[in-house]
C-alpha cells in the first residue's frame, strides 16, 4: 500500500510539523493531512512540493471563517498557521506594528494595548481568528463605517508564493507608493494567491472614552433611517448596526448582555447600535446629541451604555454573526451602497425560506447586511433540507441586490445547495483580469482551489 | 501603418483640432514637474470614454505606447512619454459627472482637477481628502495613478484610501469596471491594486470617490523651534499623548528662509524651523487636545506658538508652507525633491544624515515636510545649467534614499517611482518581489503598452514569478 500523505509530508518536513487531521474539515472534506509547520522554510518546502505533485494546500488560521467560499475542488493539505504567532517589531512612537500571520487579533490588540495604541481591524471571535486568517477574507465588522476595512490599514506583508519563494510588498512606513501596492491584492484574497506570513500594520491611539446607545423601534426600517440620520449628523458615530427582534432575542438571551435590560418591546421590535468614541467631553456631546436625534427620528426607547458594558456589547454584535449562523439554514451577505440599505433591507425582509422571513444585521453607514434564515421546524440537520427552495432564495436576494448594483455573498447554507452554486454570486466584468492574476501566481492552482469566484 | 496614416487615424476618432504633433506644439507636454524629458510623438485629447478606447485600440494595433497625462504636475516622470509613443491627455475629460451627498461620493471624469472637486462639494458641507500639495493644479486621474498623498492623509490615508470603484480602459481598448459603488465588492481588489500603477495597468475613464463631510471645528498651531531636532521631539511628544493630527508638517531654516525671501510669512529672523499642525473635529475635541497640543509644544522648546480658528487666518499660517517650493526659485533655479519615507522615529537622526550629504556633495538642501506620517521632501537645490551639476544631484539624491531605507525607510511616499526613482527599486525589493508586481502588471497588460519603462529598472527580470521553477530556498 502507498504510504500515505500524512507520512510523506513527515518525511519532507519532519515528523512533528504533521498533525492528526482530527475533526477538521473544510464543507465536509475531510483534508488527508494537517500540517503545522513552524518556520518559513518548511512552509516553502510544502508549497514547492505541493506544486509540483498538483496537491491542494489550504492554509488555516483559527478555522472560524473556514466555511467561506465555494466547496474546494480538493482538500489535500491544510497548512496550519498557528505556530507563526510572534510580535516581530512594534514601536508605539511609530504607530506600527509587523506580526506573524497565526497570532490572534486578540492577542495582538493586548500587545499593543501598553503602548496605548490598537490596530483598527474586526473579527468576530477575535480569541481564534487569526491575523492572517483575517486578511485573506478582508472583512470588516460593525465599526467599519469608521474604520473601513482591514485593507485601509495594511501596509505591509511577506507572502509565500506557490514557487516556495518569499516576497514582500509595501514596508514598515504609514505611506508608501513604492512599487504596485500589491498588500491591496492579498487582502481579500481568500489565500488563493499566497501564504500569508507576516503583515505590517499602522495603529490609532486607544480613545480614552467609549460609549454606545442602544435604541429601540417599531421597526427595521425606521431603525435603518434614524441609523442614517445619526451618521450624517454632527454626532458621528463610529458606526451604527440595526437589528431584527430575533436578533435582539438572541442577545438578550446571551450571557453577555444578562445585565442590560434592552426595553425589547413586541416581536417586531427593532434595536439600533450606535458607537461613539474619542475624548471624553467630545463623546458625551455625542451621545447626547445622537440621543436626541434617535428620539426625534420615533426611538420608542433610548439606553445609554458607557465604559466595560458598551464595549461588552460591541464585542457581542461583532461575534453575532456566527452565533445566529449556527442557527441558520441560510446566511447571506449584501452590501450596497449605504444610501440604499433601508430599501434593500426592506425588499429582502419579504423574501421568505421555508416560510421564515431573514433575521437581519444591517449597517446603514457602510452598506453590509446580513440576512439569516433559520433551520426550517426541527431539522437539526442541514442535510436533509432540499436545496431547490434555498437556491430560490438566493436568487431572489440577488435579485433585489442586482438592482442595486450591490454583491450577495453565501456565507452558509447546506453542503447540497453549495455545490450547486456560485456563492460570490455574479461575477464583475473584471473576473478575466482576476483569472489572469491567479495563473500567475498559483499556475497549478494548488491554493483553496476552487473556493474563490470563477473558479479561481 | 506609417505615421501619417496613424495620425489621420487619431484625428478621425477625436477630430483634427484634438490631435497636437507640430514639434512647437509637442514642447509642453516633453516634462512634467521632475527632471526627465522627451517628446511624445502626438498628444491626443480625447472627449469620452469611447475615444479613449478607440485612441488606444488604434495605438494598440498599430505598436504604439500611450501614457495618459493629466495636467503634467507628477514628480517622477511618470507623464513623460515612451520613446515613440504618443500621450492621451485628460484636458477635455473634466466634468464632474455626479456629487451624492446621500452616499457621500462623486463620479468625476479623470480631469477634473483636485481642488475643483473639493471645491464643488464644499458647497455641500463635504470634501475631498486627498490634499496633494499641487491640489490647485493636479488632476484625479494622475491622483490615482500615482496614488497621491498630501499633508492631511496623516489623518485621512492617500488616495487608495478614498477611490471607491472607476472605469478603466485596458491597453487594447477594452473597457473594464473596478471597485463598485457599495463598499465592498468580490473578488480581488483590482482597484486597489490599479491605485498607484502610474498608468501601466490601464488608463481611468471615470472615478468614484469617498466623501467625507467637513469638520465642525479646525485649529491650526504654528511652533517656531530653534532647530528641526528640536521640532521633531515635539512631533513625538504629540503622537506620545496619543494625537493623530490631521496635518502636521515642518519646515527647516533653509527653506524658512527662502520663504522670506519671497514674502513675509511672518518668522523670527532666527526661527531654525516651523511646525505646522491642524487638528479637526468637534469644537469640544478640538479645544481639548488643542491645549495637549500647545503645551507640548512648549514643552519641548518652542520659542514662539501661534494659533487660529478662523478660516483666514489658519490660511495665513498655512502661507509658508505652502509657497515654500516655489520659494526655493530664490535660493537656486532649481531643485531636486527627494521623496523618501522613514519611520517618524528616525526622522531627527535621518535629517542629520541628511545634512551631512548636503556638505560631502556640496548642494544646499532644503527641509519641507510631512513630519507626522515619516515623508521627507529633501530638496537637493541647484542650477542645471552649471556643467556637471545634475550628475552630483542625482547621485546625492541616492545617497538621500540609501538612509531612508537603511533607516526602515523606503523611496517613495506619496510622488510615484516613474523613471526618476526606478533604478533605486532594488535597494527596497528584490528581483523576486519585482517578479511578482510585474505578474499583476502582465494580467492586466500583457503587452506592456501602457507607459512602458517605468517603475522597474532597465532589464529586470520580467518572467511571470509563478512560472520559473526556483532551486534555491528563500527568506
Amino acid at each position: 500500500m502507498e504510504s500515505s500523505l500524512s507520512d510523506r509530508l513527515a518525511g519532507l518536513l519532519g515528523g512533528s510539523v504533521v498533525l492528526p487531521v482530527g475533526e477538521i474539515e473544510i464543507d465536509e472534506i475531510t483534508p488527508q493531512a494537517v500540517v503545522r509547520p513552524v518556520d518559513r522554510l518548511q512552509i516553502s518546502e510544502l508549497l514547492l512540493w505541493a506544486s509540483s505533485e498538483h496537491m491542494s494546500v489550504l492554509p488555516r488560521g483559527g478555522g472560524t471563517r473556514s466555511g467561506l467560499g465555494n466547496v474546494p475542488r480538493t482538500a489535500d493539505v491544510v497548512l496550519d498557521l498557528g505556530a507563526f504567532n510572534q510580535l516581530v517589531d512594534y514601536q508605539p512612537a511609530d504607530m506600527t506594528a509587523t506580526v506573524e500571520a497565526g497570532m490572534t487579533i486578540a492577542t495582538l490588540q493586548e500587545r499593543l494595548a501598553p503602548g496605548g495604541e490598537f490596530v483598527p481591524i474586526e473579527s468576530a471571535l477575535h480569541g481564534r481568528s487569526t491575523v492572517g486568517g483575517v486578511l485573506a477574507v478582508g472583512a470588516g465588522g460593525p465599526l467599519s463605517y469608521a474604520y473601513g476595512l482591514p485593507r485601509e490599514w495594511l501596509i505591509g506583508m511577506s507572502v509565500l508564493g506557490t514557487n516556495g519563494v518569499s516576497t514582500k510588498s509595501g514596508g514598515k512606513v504609514v505611506k508608501n507608493v513604492t512599487g504596485y501596492d500589491l498588500n491591496k491584492l492579498y487582502a481579500g484574497s481568500l489565500g488563493t494567491l499566497g501564504v500569508i506570513v507576516e503583515a505590517t500594520f499602522k495603529l490609532l491611539p486607544i480613545d480614552p472614552q467609549n460609549g454606545m446607545l442602544l435604541a429601540s423601534f417599531p421597526t427595521l426600517s425606521d431603525s435603518l433611517a434614524a441609523g442614517r440620520k445619526l451618521i450624517h449628523s454632527s454626532a458621528s458615530p463610529m458606526g451604527c448596526h440595526s437589528v431584527t427582534s430575533g436578533v435582539s432575542r438572541r442577545l438578550q438571551d446571551s450571557t453577555q448582555a444578562a445585565s442590560q435590560d434592552l426595553g425589547l418591546g413586541d416581536e417586531d421590535t427593532a434595536l439600533l447600535f450606535a458607537f461613539f468614541s474619542g475624548r471624553s467631553q467630545a463623546t458625551r456631546r455625542r451621545l447626547e446629541e445622537a440621543a436626541a436625534i434617535l428620539l426625534a427620528e420615533g426611538a420608542d426607547a433610548v439606553q445609554r451604555i458607557e465604559g466595560p458594558a458598551a464595549k461588552g456589547l460591541l464585542r457581542w454584535i461583532t461575534d453575532a454573526p456566527p452565533l445566529l449562523s449556527d442557527d441558520s439554514a441560510l446566511v447571506m451577505k449584501v452590501s450596497v451602497q449605504s444610501k440604499s440599505s433601508a430599501k434593500t433591507s426592506a425588499e429582502c425582509s419579504d423574501i421568505v425560506l421555508f416560510g421564515e422571513k431573514p433575521q437581519q444585521m444591517a449597517d446603514p453607514g457602510f452598506g453590509t447586511i446580513r440576512l439569516f434564515w433559520p433551520k426550517y421546524g426541527d431539522i437539526q440537520s442541514t442535510h436533509s433540507m432540499e436545496p431547490q427552495p434555498i437556491m430560490d432564495t438566493i436568487q431572489q436576494v440577488r435579485q433585489v441586490v442586482a438592482r442595486y448594483e450591490g454583491s450577495a455573498v453565501v456565507e452558509q447554507c447546506p453542503i447540497t445547495t453549495k455545490t450547486q452554486i456560485e456563492v460570490w454570486g455574479d461575477y464583475p466584468d473584471s473576473l478575466a483580469i482576476m483569472q489572469s492574476i491567479k495563473n500567475r501566481f498559483d499556475p497549478n492552482g494548488i491554493l483553496n482551489p476552487g473556493r474563490f469566484l470563477g473558479g479561481i | 501603418m506609417d505615421f501619417s496614416q496613424f495620425l489621420k487615424g487619431l484625428q478621425g476618432i477625436v477630430g483634427e483640432q484634438n490631435v497636437v504633433y507640430h514639434a512647437d506644439d509637442l514642447l509642453v507636454f516633453e516634462y512634467d514637474g521632475s527632471v526627465d524629458r522627451r517628446l511624445p510623438d502626438a498628444v491626443v485629447f480625447p472627449g469620452n470614454t469611447r475615444e479613449v478606447s478607440q485612441v488606444i485600440s488604434l495605438a494598440y494595433e498599430t505598436g504604439v505606447p500611450v501614457v495618459g497625462r493629466g495636467t503634467g504636475t507628477g514628480l517622477s516622470g511618470g507623464a513623460i512619454s515612451p520613446p515613440g509613443g504618443i500621450q492621451v491627455a485628460f484636458t477635455r475629460m473634466n466634468k464632474i459627472l455626479e456629487v451624492d451627498t446621500e452616499n457621500r461620493m462623486a463620479l468625476v471624469e479623470p480631469g477634473v482637477i483636485n481642488l475643483h472637486l473639493d471645491t464643488r462639494v464644499r458647497k455641500d458641507s463635504l470634501r475631498y481628502a486627498p490634499d496633494p500639495s499641487s491640489q490647485k493644479a493636479c488632476s484625479l486621474g494622475g491622483n490615482i495613478a500615482e496614488n497621491s498623498g498630501g499633508p492631511h492623509c496623516l489623518a485621512y490615508g492617500t488616495t487608495t484610501n478614498h477611490v471607491l470603484g472607476m472605469e478603466v480602459v485596458l491597453e487594447d481598448g477594452s473597457i473594464v469596471n473596478l471597485g463598485s459603488l457599495a463598499r465592498e465588492t468580490i473578488g480581488y481588489d483590482l482597484r486597489g491594486v490599479f491605485t498607484g500603477s502610474e498608468g501601466t495597468f490601464g488608463i481611468a475613464t471615470k472615478i468614484a470617490v469617498r466623501l467625507l463631510p467637513v469638520p465642525e471645528a479646525v485649529r491650526t498651531f504654528l511652533g517656531i523651534f530653534p532647530d528641526v531636532e528640536t521640532a521633531c521631539t515635539a512631533v513625538s511628544a504629540v503622537i506620545e499623548h496619543g494625537i493623530v493630527p490631521a496635518a502636521l508638517e515642518m519646515i527647516d531654516a533653509l527653506t524658512i528662509q527662502a520663504v522670506q525671501n519671497v514674502s513675509d510669512a511672518g518668522y523670527p529672523d532666527d526661527a531654525g524651523a516651523v511646525l505646522l499642525i491642524e487638528l479637526e473635529g468637534l469644537s469640544d475635541e478640538v479645544c481639548e487636545i488643542g491645549r495637549e497640543v500647545e503645551a507640548a509644544l512648549w514643552d519641548t522648546g518652542a520659542t514662539l506658538v501661534r494659533t487660529a480658528e478662523a478660516a483666514e487666518e489658519r490660511q495665513q499660517l498655512w502661507v509658508g508652507r505652502n509657497g515654500a517650493l516655489g520659494a526655493l526659485g530664490s535660493i537656486a533655479p532649481n531643485y531636486f525633491l527627494v521623496d523618501g519615507v522613514v519611520p517618524r522615529t528616525q526622522l531627527a537622526r535621518v535629517l542629520g544624515r541628511v545634512a551631512d550629504i548636503s556638505r560631502e556633495y556640496d548642494i544646499p538642501i532644503a527641509n519641507v515636510f510631512h513630519a507626522g506620517d515619516g515623508n521627507l521632501h529633501p530638496c537637493l537645490l541647484f542650477d542645471e545649467r552649471k556643467e556637471g551639476t545634475l550628475q552630483r544631484v542625482m547621485e546625492a539624491g541616492t545617497a538621500v534614499l540609501q538612509v531612508c531605507v537603511d533607516a526602515g525607510g523606503t523611496l517613495t511616499g506619496e510622488h510615484g517611482v516613474g523613471l526618476e526613482k526606478k533604478e533605486q527599486m532594488p535597494l527596497v525589493f528584490s528581483d523576486d518581489d519585482m517578479a511578482a508586481m510585474i505578474s499583476v502588471r502582465d494580467s492586466f497588460a500583457p503587452d506592456n503598452t501602457l507607459n512602458p519603462g517605468k517603475i522597474f529598472p532597465d532589464g529586470v527580470k520580467q518572467a511571470a514569478h509563478g512560472q520559473r521553477t526556483f532551486p534555491g530556498m528563500p527568506v
